[in-house]
């Protein structure tokens, strides 16, 4: 796979244009959002939300596996919930006379994991690494997990009493962190207006298949990006660290700046972005739309002051 | 010490950065292209050895993949130390000594190896590529044939691929393809073929090398300044190239091709040897119907020259126009009518000869004369008996030359190259009992029995015949060629006789192979019916010839030749010099403004565009430090909407200029420039579009 010519980045940046209007017909109001959560599966990383419950994450999880016509499973996180709940189990089969495997929902292509940080760590880190490596080990074999396989992870800031919090180094395996926040006036009358959003999913269209999907995927990491776009990155992660010298360098930064792999995940949803935008190479631009979704839950205390502070880094570090 | 402390001591001695797994594996490729054309030449101990160590270290890397975990295999220095000091024992079991070129390059080829298993950091590497280097030129010690340039240049590109390789952090080398790296060392060679084109050209040379190598004795092939049964017989199992002649004209037919080589004038009952004789020939008057030609000598650490009987003149260095005088010049004549050069021939000399195609010469003075009678006081009897016999009843010296070679003719000798041993009295043994033999033993059993006969006699050692290359009209005399006649004083003349054309006619009227039964070992290339494999042979000798005369030869004289061709010689060397210097910081110069010249079109995008930011910042909308080109546009835009075609073509040619994929097609680059200065010319200027925007 090399590197692609132009004419082929248009037709997925229409297919993209198509299922993002598909998707803004249930989730109202949230373009930016929803085009960041497409730009994310196609960069092959996974996504987290944090956000108060009732404000369509469920929906978003949903839209977005039946218009891609994949495959989707919910678990809902519980103090109770064992690793074996997420990943499955393997039972005693009397007519057949042996163990027979029964494949929990993260066999699935998009998993949404309600409300993560209600499970103890065990749990969430048998999830979390299924999402790392693509496999899961049970009983000693080792089973793959479908390709694509995405996951969106919900977590409610606001009931933390009686929770188990994400370490921040379980956060670094998110490729982005998004809020999806309240609706605007307008979107929140077209919701109470507009009828069940939920049945509204099963009359969408599958607009894509899971090999084009891959497909998207290889385009999207053989995208161009010149030494000029590495030298923008590669400021603005020295600048993460506190390195820059320049007027107006947010020095909470040095306190935990972005590591090289975020620099990758970086580069990687940029290309993403750009091929959804129809671009053959990837522009500063594109670095700064996604900087945000993927810088904040990287950088120091909490998505809410990493997002400040993500955008406080892009507005100082000038374009080289 | 644990084992974090010791890395930590081993950091601060090495402050190079560890060599990559893909580093090393370049590194290993490059000592084995190194070591592949010098190995042919060493005992196959060392040569396998050499390897050996290479594939060793290769192995514990893979061994170190396989187990990340596990420490990296280290072979403690000390153990390397004593593995060089066995090393150097073993070579000079080998070899019989240390301090010699031959061992010292086997020696090498072992130490690379052993270097290499040490080798961990990006400093070791290049010191390694150094070492590959040295090692890339000792096989031109022993052979400088084009089939020996041809097989280091891998070795080369893999070299300049390692260098590549090493120079670049270790992330970025094993993303990187070896086609892709080696391309770029291709790249870079063929690059740098016009300067080293112009330097081997118009660089002066030295008349003599800067430094002598010590030459291997024993090691070349020719004729040697003694001769017993069996000599040149065992010459004649040899393929290699004595000399190449280029004739002004067509060649004279073979029965006239008497190489002249050493005379050997004392007997001991056994061999035949030189007898040094002060003073200088004669050169034979040069006339009408004789020969010129150009010989290119094969080194074989002897001083004769070869020249067809009987020299005109002195032979004269190729290129050099200066009439060579008796007692300067690089060779002079022997009494005996030797060309004799003044040192050794250790390397291919190329010299003008001329000859006239003679068998006779006058004696110079009738006291040496008794010199050519000389024989042991014992030994051969019968031979001496039956000389004495024929002298009573021929009176004539010519009479008795004719009746001898009637005699040889006659009786049933067998011209072979597989004589029976002759222990004593090898003569008579010969003559009367198994009356087999090579050249070697015609002409010594004649000059023994003229001898005895009472005429002056002696041995001469050459060639005789050759074979004339189709292509290239060249001809080529061959180990194989080697041959021996008679020399006597019949009528106050040295004339030339030659008994084994008595024997065997068609080894001088056509050659070697024609002249012995079928069955016996003539090397493959004297013969005449080998088809095929004989005109490859041929096509590539024409190659070898070539580039012998052209590349290898190529010595300060050619390169004289040369400047007189192109009319360039009245200039001084050090104007040459300064001129191949100029053109080859020309090149350079051509080189770097061709980069340049991409720069420039990278900085014209770039000052376009600058321009277009400073018109809009002086309209009121100056550009954020942090602002892209597509989000300025669009800024812009909104603020004067009726440019926003001009702004998005700005913005959108320059971003494919600026962070783009290099261009596809040829043109698309300056069509991109093209866009992004016609759209800044539409862009109003800046007074303007503050007027607009008021």
């Amino acid at each position: 796979m090399t590197v692609r010519p132009a004419s082929q980045v248009v037709p997925v940046a229409q297919r993209a244009a198509l299922i993002l209007r598909e998707l803004a017909r249930i989730v109202v109001g949230k373009d930016d959002t929803l085009r960041l959560a497409l730009t994310c599966m196609i960069a092959r990383g996974h996504l987290l939300i944090e956000d108060i419950p009732g404000v369509g994450k469920s929906t978003l999880a949903q839209a977005l596996a039946t218009v891609l016509g994949l495959g989707h499973a919910r678990i809902q996180f519980t103090s109770d919930l064992l690793p074996a709940d997420v990943l499955g189990v393997s039972i005693y089969d009397e007519r057949a006379g042996g163990f027979r495997f029964h494949a929990g929902p993260i066999f699935h292509p998009v998993v949404l994991a309600d409300e993560i940080n209600r499970a103890p760590p065990k749990t969430q880190s048998a999830l979390l690494e299924a999402m790392e490596e693509r496999q899961v080990s049970i009983d000693g074999q080792t089973r793959k997990l479908p390709d694509p396989f995405f996951v969106i992870a919900t977590q409610n800031p606001v009931e933390q009493i009686g929770a188990y919090p994400l370490p921040e180094s379980q956060l670094d395996r998110f490729l982005m962190a998004l809020e999806l926040g309240y609706p605007d006036a307008s979107a929140e009358r077209e919701l109470l207006a507009g009828g069940d959003r939920r049945a509204r999913i099963a009359e969408l269209p599958a607009l894509a298949d899971a090999p084009t999907l891959v497909e998207w995927q290889r385009e999207a990491a053989a995208l161009h990006v010149a030494p000029a776009l590495l030298d923008y990155v590669q400021a603005l992660l020295a600048a993460s660290r506190g390195h820059a010298s320049g007027p107006g360098t947010a020095d909470a930064g040095a306190r935990r700046g972005l590591s090289p792999r975020a620099g990758l995940m970086l580069l990687n949803a940029a290309r993403a972005w750009a091929l959804v935008g129809g671009r053959p190479m990837v522009l500063p631009e594109d670095v700064q739309a996604v900087f945000g979704a993927v810088a904040s839950h990287r950088l120091a205390g909490g998505a809410r002051a990493g997002a400040l502070l993500a955008h406080s880094l892009l507005r100082s570090v000038p374009l080289p | 010490m644990r084992p974090a402390a010791r890395r930590g001591r081993r950091r601060a001695r090495t402050s190079s950065p560890p060599l990559s797994a893909t580093q090393i594996r370049w590194l290993g490729a490059l000592l084995v292209c190194a070591q592949l054309p010098q190995a042919p030449h060493l005992p196959l101990w060392v040569a396998a050895f050499g390897l050996l160590l290479v594939g060793l270290r290769l192995a514990l890397l893979r061994r170190d993949r396989a187990r990340p975990d596990a420490p990296p295999a280290r072979i403690p220095s000390w153990t390397l130390v004593l593995f060089a000091i066995a090393a150097a024992l073993a070579v000079r079991a080998s070899y019989g000594y240390l301090l010699g070129r031959d061992p010292s390059v086997a020696f090498l080829y072992i130490l690379v190896g052993i270097k290499f298993l040490e080798t961990r950091t990006v400093r070791d590497g290049s010191l390694l590529v150094a070492l590959a280097s040295f090692l890339l030129v000792t096989p031109f010690f022993t052979s400088q044939s084009p089939l020996s340039a041809l097989a280091v240049l891998p070795a080369l590109l893999v070299l300049g691929a390692t260098l590549d390789v090493l120079a670049r952090p270790p992330g970025h080398a094993s993303e990187r393809r070896p086609p892709q790296a080696l391309a770029r060392a291709g790249a870079l060679v063929l690059q740098g073929i016009p300067i080293a084109a112009l330097l081997f050209v118009l660089f002066p040379r030295i008349g003599a090398p800067l430094w002598g190598v010590p030459g291997e004795t024993g090691a070349q092939t020719g004729l040697s300044d003694t001769m017993a049964p069996g000599t040149i017989s065992e010459l004649s199992l040899s393929d290699a190239v004595a000399f190449r002649v280029d004739f002004d004209a067509p060649p004279p037919p073979p029965v006239q091709r008497y190489w002249r080589g050493p005379v050997l004038s004392r007997f001991d009952g056994q061999a035949w040897s030189l007898m040094p004789r002060p003073g200088t020939g004669n050169l034979t008057p040069w006339s009408a119907g004789g020969v010129s030609y150009e010989v290119t000598l094969e080194p074989h650490g002897k001083p004769w020259l070869f020249a067809l009987d009987l020299p005109a003149s002195l032979p004269r260095p190729a290129g050099d126009d200066a009439p060579a005088s008796a007692d300067a010049g690089f060779a002079f004549l022997a009494r005996d009518q030797q060309l004799i050069a003044r040192t050794p021939v250790t390397q291919v000399i190329r010299y003008a000869q001329r000859s006239m195609l003679r068998d006779a010469y006058p004696q110079a003075d009738a006291e040496e004369a008794r010199e050519y009678l000389r024989l042991p006081l014992r030994g051969n009897p019968r031979t001496t008996e039956f000389a004495r016999e024929l002298r009573a009843r021929h009176a004539g010296d010519r009479e008795l030359v004719g009746a001898i070679l009637a005699w040889f003719r006659a009786e049933a000798f067998v011209y072979t190259l597989t004589p029976p041993l002759l222990d004593r009295d090898p003569v008579d043994a010969f003559l009367f009992d198994t009356r087999r033999g090579f050249c070697e033993h015609y002409a010594s059993a004649f000059v023994v029995m003229m001898r005895a006969a009472g005429i002056p006699a002696r041995v001469v050692t050459g060639y005789q015949g050759g074979e004339v290359n189709p292509r290239g009209g060249y001809l080529i005399v061959r180990q194989s060629d080697a041959h021996a006649w008679a020399e006597v004083i019949v009528d106050g003349a040295w004339q030339r006789v030659d008994p084994t054309g008595a024997v065997a006619p068609s080894r001088i009227e056509i050659g070697l192979s024609q002249a012995v039964a079928a069955g016996e070992p003539v090397p493959l290339f004297a013969r005449l019916d080998a088809g095929w494999i004989k005109n490859v042979q041929l096509a590539f000798d024409a190659l070898n010839h070539e580039w012998r005369r052209n590349v290898v030869g190529f010595n300060r004289d050619r390169q004289r030749e040369l400047w007189r061709d192109l009319s360039i010689d009245r200039y001084a060397g050090w104007q040459i010099a300064a001129l191949a210097g100029a053109l080859a910081l020309a090149w350079a110069g051509v080189t770097l403004a061709l980069a340049g010249f991409a720069q420039a079109r990278r900085e014209r995008a770039q000052a376009l565009w600058g321009e277009a930011c400073l018109r809009l910042e002086r309209a009121g909308l100056p550009r954020m430090p942090h602002e892209g080109p597509i989000a300025y546009a669009a800024r812009a835009s909104r603020r004067w909407p009726q440019f926003a075609i001009a702004f998005s073509a700005i913005a959108e040619s320059y971003a494919a200029l600026h962070y783009g994929p290099p261009p596809a097609r040829p043109g698309e680059h300056e069509a991109l420039v093209a866009t992004l200065a016609r759209a800044v010319d539409v862009l109003p200027g800046a007074a303007q579009l503050r007027a607009t925007a008021a």
